[in-house]
């Protein structure tokens, strides 16, 4: 089981990410709304992993997750986006993430997903 | 006409599974005994699979229906044969399925080289590695979309189905303009199960966190709701036929002799 930090614009992802994780024993340590405050609560929070999304205001998810794998480069980021952007894969893996989910999302694989990056 | 060596089979006949054999030729199929016929792949036009089962419907007025069992060595010999050869709309291409399970890209998910084949009920893909079928009543979304494949942004028809309450996303890659062809033929196929109107946002909400399979207690406290207002939204949901209800939940309260029992039960507790 491990400690997530949740980075997602919306409220309604957030609790929705945050019900699934918590269904499954993880400790969820902390959200963000956007990539500067992402990257601010990793730094203060050292989760075991993240969950971010990728279009955001302000930094998007993959600026923040660069900036997380430069300060952490054994960081594990698990990058979530819409139906449509599946193209930001490439740029994402690129960039250092462990693993993609796409919304909609279904719990049972979301858990499946976490399990396996966690224990990588 | 070459026939393989007669395999076992049991084939349905007046409503009972009975013993029988079956040849699987170059153009045709044989089956002995009691049904002693002979069915030629043009004249098939559907094929269901069911584990260790196909359903094989033929005729000019598709009023044919054999159902055969048999060993899973022989079946997907069988399925080969009538997916390339049968009456139906099919074509060379590319297909990568699963792609995406449950929202969560698949690792080792790559690109085969195939045929695909459309039928009555449902899409054929059919490769050296697989066989896979998309019922075309799990098909919950048709796209025709651009996916970068071997740094190339090309034209891929993206197909999102249900396997078992499982939400999953195949991609089909073949020249645009058969790409186009393929992806009017599913929209048609798949024009019953499209909605045209739009839900409230919060009906939308709920929608989406029974998706993402959210019971309704973490709905009612993730959204705030009472029991009440979450059994009015399932309601509309259940007319529009988005959902279907699986169980109903009880609500209980305890009866005297309930009650009793309890306060019973605690007095006699070492603890209390």
């Amino acid at each position: 089981m491990g400690r997530i930090l949740i980075v997602d614009d919306t409220m309604f992802m957030r609790t929705l990410l945050k019900n699934i994780l918590f269904s499954g024993g993880h400790d969820i340590v902390g959200e963000a709304a956007d990539g500067a405050e992402a990257v601010a609560r990793y730094q203060e929070l050292k989760p075991d992993l993240v969950t971010m999304d990728i279009v955001m205001p302000k930094v998007n998810g993959i600026e923040a997750l660069k900036a997380i794998k430069t300060a952490d480069p054994g960081a594990k980021v698990i990058m979530c986006t819409a139906v449509g952007q599946e193209q930001m894969v490439k740029l994402a893996i690129k960039s250092g993430a462990r693993g993609y989910i796409v919304k909609p999302f279904q719990a049972p694989k979301v858990l499946e997903e976490v399990k396996n990056v966690l224990s990588a | 006409m070459t026939m393989m060596k007669s395999v076992p089979i049991k084939v349905e006949h007046g409503g009972k599974w009975v013993p029988a054999t079956m040849g699987i030729g170059e153009d045709r199929i044989h089956i002995g005994a009691p049904l002693d016929c002979e069915i030629p792949y043009r004249s098939m036009v559907d094929l269901e699979a069911k584990k260790n089962q196909v359903t094989i419907v033929a005729g000019p007025d598709a009023a044919e229906v054999y159902r055969i069992a048999s060993v899973e060595k022989v079946l997907s010999v069988l399925k080969k044969f009538v997916i390339t050869q049968c009456s139906a709309y099919r074509l060379n291409a590319f297909f990568m399925s699963p792609a995406i399970r449950g929202g969560v890209l698949v690792q080792d998910a790559h690109w085969e080289k195939g045929v695909i084949t459309v039928m009555k009920t449902g899409i054929w893909f059919i490769s050296q590695e697989s066989q896979v079928c998309i019922p075309l009543g799990d098909v919950t979304g048709i796209e025709l979309t651009r996916r970068e494949i071997q740094e190339k942004d090309l034209d891929v028809v993206k197909i999102d189905h249900l396997i078992e309450n499982e939400v999953v996303t195949s991609f089909v890659l073949c020249p645009k303009t058969t790409l186009q062809v393929l992806y009017n033929f599913l929209n048609e196929a798949t024009q019953g199960s499209r909605y045209e109107g739009e839900l409230d946002p919060l009906t939308g909400q709920v929608a989406m966190l029974v998706y993402s399979g959210m019971d309704s207690s973490s709905i009612e406290n993730m959204l705030k709701l009472s029991h009440k207002d979450l059994d009015a939204i399932y309601e509309h949901l259940l007319a529009t036929g988005f959902a279907e209800v699986i169980y109903i939940r009880k609500e209980i309260q305890l009866t005297t002799k309930g009650v009793r029992y309890i306060s019973d039960a605690v007095k006699s507790s070492p603890n209390q």
